[in-house]
């Protein structure tokens, strides 16, 4: 649609434009802008004192722990999930397919709630066996990376189910006239070809994954050294009036949104043009 | 979920043959496995801890419920968090409308700049996004807009973490629309306006109502930016999540699984708008 | 006999896309299945292929009971309408995709002397089926800087890598222009005489099926309508719906016959001729087409050459008599069957 000359902008756009610039730039861009400056408005002195803080850094390796485990978990559960809606019929298709974006609408605190509900070692419904057979779930890490897994499972399946429904089974099915198997189908076909969607959504829910605050504060226990996630840190920080470190934990977090953000801006781009 | 959809339009019985190449196959032996294994995962992390919450609530009564949600302060947190979310959510579908209207339509340099901008609060941690805000609306703003610990700041939090839901379901459609149809619209001697009005605007409805329900679940439910923002003040900027998270430190679980349950059902009911909104496009094709 | 179908159905809910399907393929022979879109064709193809398993009935290949056989174990050559090309791979290893999976090196790492020895004669067999589909010099790019008609030709040589036992088509030329598709049609009548193997095709292009199959088997909703050679098809057809499938038909006096099979004379002379007025007269190049209404109120179309016309003073109001040629082929009409996709 690109092709064709337009007409010339009349007032509506240049008006159109400059409130969307606007308002983008109050409620956005200078905010943002804004944490970067404080962050270093004393240098890099701010970073460094955080990367030399070892709960702080114990913080982000468990952090980071959670954010791959999960987004490991929800990748494989993703594929799968998506190549059986498209692909195959079974009783209950509509309504899982619905329940599977629950995720996304549900309150983060909600989350963490029914994860404690559940899993939670005192009175949860399995948390007592659980415990009993030696897995703390809730205030430990399986309970911080459950939480992250759920805040961001559809992701993948978002970025995966659109490919394949445009895909069709039709290369499929000529591998396997050609005397492929299936695993052979999908290792060789199917998967070289959702490649890219694949790659959204695990950018996607790593964004997700690493950023996830409220579900995570109500299962951690906030533990130093060992329940405390970063975005944990950035409010205890805060709280205890220390901004610029605060800053500092932010700025770090949002590089890495960020970065995916463009990783997969340029992707999209680099896919369009093929 | 009891959504009444509209009857299917009968098929046609003579005419080509049903081309139904997707999906080809029923459950074979590895598919069902998949499925089973799946579905066991997606029990235990979703399924089951959501019906957990909504079986604690029911445990406490009808009353114990009414109670839980009608004391007078989480009334009020309900009443703050559901009216900004409205707010917000209205000014959504004009601003995200606006918005996917300028990417896709207008041309001027730094609009690949924009594009982006729009995804940073999805991708920004939470916690992240309200200090991102206290930056600018906080104590020491530079615009001299003191928004931080007032009942504004609410507002605030929810405009920014919503920002790229209308937004991202509009931007495609309207990249797909033809334009050949408002330019035949024009030549019968429709306005500008009456054109958006009547072609663009009915073509954008499906995309801008399942982006203003995502929208309003997620601003419903928000958290993590209002933590600093807003200070949670009672009666003033303490949302309803808050009183759910001040139960649970409380170890109060059946107030704080009745409000859940509350949230529960407006999540519930996006799902069942968007199942419905998006049924209907597929069939319009 | 190379492929042996007895006893055929399949329905899609209420809809029925075949129903009691018998047939039998003689080995080598390239056959046409032929019929209006919808007809079910496709659907016996893919059956054949395995694609899609029949509700009742058995498939024979080559002697041995396909019925319940998977497709990846009936090595069946399967060229898809829209080629189905791997998007993600070069040319030769699309080609090459079939033998690569076949390839038994078991475990051994790839630098192995049997994993080599493997390697080099798919690549030796990859390059004797690209020089045959003439893609040499396309060996390494990918399908989507391919043309519609080297498309087809790869997914043509990609089929015929595993050196299928049949070789089965869906609408080949379906998706190309009409030029690409003529020439194509020809190099696969070519192709087919130096391969010999057993082909099936699906068409619903009349003239497709008339210039390359040996054999046509015409297809309607859901039934074999008739199968024959190209010429028996064409001078005995079973039906008014064969007729009318595989050229222009008008009726007169009762009877289906085509256009240029028409006797026309100024006055009354031969036996059973009727009398009708010349409604239109419509020139086209060599051949000028009359649309008349005989004195019964039968509407008749007939084709005649310019110089036949010009000859008889054929002109609108002029009264023409009408009978059919000796040695028409002719079929009795039966006014109330559908003709769906007739001239498609």
């Amino acid at each position: 649609m690109a092709e064709r000359t337009r007409p010339a902008p009349g007032p509506t756009t240049y008006v159109l434009r400059v409130l969307v610039i606007t308002y983008l730039v109050l409620l956005v861009i200078w905010p943002v802008s804004l944490v970067v400056t404080n962050t270093f408005a004393n240098g890099d002195e701010a970073l460094r004192s955080i990367l030399e803080d070892p709960d702080l850094v114990d913080a982000l390796r468990l952090t980071a722990v959670a954010a791959v485990v999960a987004t490991a978990i929800n990748t494989v559960f993703g594929v799968t999930v998506s190549l059986l809606l498209v692909r195959t019929v079974f009783p209950g298709k509509r309504i899982l397919s619905a329940l599977l974006d629950l995720p996304l609408s549900v309150s983060p605190i909600v989350v963490g709630l029914a994860l404690v509900l559940v899993y939670g070692g005192r009175n949860g419904w399995f948390g007592p066996t659980l415990e009993g057979a030696g897995l703390q779930v809730i205030f430990s890490t399986p309970g911080i990376i459950m939480a992250t897994a759920f805040v961001s499972l559809p992701l993948v399946i978002r970025e995966v189910v659109p490919v394949l429904q445009e895909l069709g089974d039709e290369q499929e099915q000529a591998a396997r006239s050609l005397g492929a198997s299936g695993r052979q189908t999908f290792w060789r076909i199917t998967l070289p070809s959702i490649k890219w969607a694949v790659v959204y959504g695990v950018v996607l829910t790593m964004a997700r994954s690493l950023g996830e605050f409220g579900a995570v504060k109500v299962v951690s226990g906030n533990v130093l050294g060992e329940t405390r996630t970063a975005t944990l840190a950035v409010e205890e920080k805060y709280l205890n009036f220390d901004q610029e470190g605060a800053y500092a934990i932010a700025f770090l977090l949002a590089s890495v949104s960020v970065l995916a953000i463009v990783v997969v801006s340029l992707l999209r781009s680099r896919e369009a043009h093929r | 979920m009891s959504v009444q959809l509209e009857p299917r339009p009968p098929r046609l019985t003579v005419g080509p043959a049903p081309r139904r190449r997707t999906p080809s196959h029923n459950l074979t032996r590895t598919s069902g496995i998949g499925l089973g294994l799946t579905m066991a995962w997606f029990s235990l992390l979703v399924l089951i801890p959501l019906a957990a919450v909504v079986a604690t609530a029911a445990a406490g009564g009808p009353d114990g419920f009414w109670r839980a949600v009608t004391n007078e302060q989480t009334a009020a947190a309900i009443r703050i968090t559901v009216l900004a979310a409205l707010s917000v959510t209205l000014v959504n579908v004009v601003m995200g409308t606006m918005i996917a209207w300028v990417l896709v339509r207008d041309r001027f340099p730094g609009k690949a700049l924009l594009e982006m901008v729009i995804d940073i609060p999805f991708a920004l941690p939470t916690i992240v996004a309200g200090l991102v805000l206290l930056s600018l609306y906080g104590n020491d703003s530079p615009l001299g807009l003191q928004l931080a610990n007032t009942g504004w700041s609410v507002y605030l939090a929810f405009l920014f973490v919503t920002l790229p839901f209308v937004v991202r379901m509009v931007q495609p459609v309207l990249e797909e629309l033809d334009q050949e149809v408002e330019e035949a619209a024009a030549s019968l001697g429709a306005s500008r306006l009456t054109t958006f009005r009547r072609i663009v605007l009915p073509a954008l409805a499906p995309a801008i109502a399942a982006g203003a329900a995502l929208s309003f679940a997620r601003a419903v439910g928000e958290y993590g930016s209002l933590v600093l923002l807003s200070g949670n003040l009672p009666f003033e900027s303490e949302v309803t999540s808050v009183r759910i998270l001040s139960a649970i430190e409380n170890d109060n679980r059946a107030t704080a699984a009745a409000i859940a349950t509350l949230l529960l059902v407006i999540s519930l009911l996006v799902i069942v708008v968007l199942d419905v909104v998006q049924r209907r496009v597929a069939r319009r094709g | 006999m190379s492929i042996d179908i007895t006893g055929v159905s399949k329905r899609y809910g209420d809809f029925v896309a075949l129903e009691g399907i018998d047939l039998s393929l003689p080995r080598g022979q390239l056959t046409a299945l032929l019929g209006p879109s919808g007809g079910g064709k496709t659907t016996l193809l893919r059956i054949i292929a395995g694609l899609e398993t029949p509700d009742t009935g058995s498939v024979v290949i080559e002697g041995k009971d396909a019925t319940r056989l998977p497709v990846q174990k009936r090595n069946v050559g399967f060229v898809f309408q829209h080629y189905a090309a791997f998007k993600h791979l070069s040319v030769a290893r699309n080609v090459a995709f079939g033998l690569e999976i076949r390839t038994h090196g078991g475990l051994r790492p790839p630098w192995t002397p049997q994993k080599r020895a493997g390697r080099e004669r798919i690549q030796a067999k990859v390059e004797e089926l690209l020089a045959l589909v003439h893609l040499s010099q396309f060996a390494d790019r990918l399908p989507s800087q391919l043309s519609g008609g080297q498309r087809q030709r790869m997914a043509l040589a990609r089929a015929l890598a595993i050196e299928p036992t049949v070789l089965l088509l869906d609408e080949p030329f379906g998706a190309l222009d009409a030029k690409v598709r003529k020439e194509l049609r020809d190099w696969l009548r070519r192709l087919h005489d130096e391969v010999h193997v057993t082909t099936v095709f699906v068409t619903h292009d009349q003239e497709e099926a008339l210039e390359v199959a040996d054999e046509i088997v015409v297809v309607n909703q859901g039934r074999i309508e008739q199968v024959g050679t190209p010429d028996e098809l064409y001078d005995d057809p079973a039906n008014d719906f064969v007729m009318g499938f595989l050229g222009e038909t008008t009726t007169l006096g009762g009877v289906v016959l085509r256009p240029h099979d028409i006797e026309v004379d100024r006055g009354p002379g031969r036996a059973g001729a009727q009398e009708a007025v010349v409604v239109r007269v419509l020139r086209v190049g060599f051949e000028v087409r009359v649309s008349a209404e005989t004195v019964a109120g039968e509407q008749v179309t007939v084709s005649m050459t310019r110089t036949h016309a010009k000859a008889l003073q054929v002109e609108e109001g002029a009264t023409l008599w009408l009978s059919p040629a000796v040695g028409a082929a002719t079929v009795p009409s039966m006014p109330v069957r559908l003709r769906d996709g007739v001239g498609a």
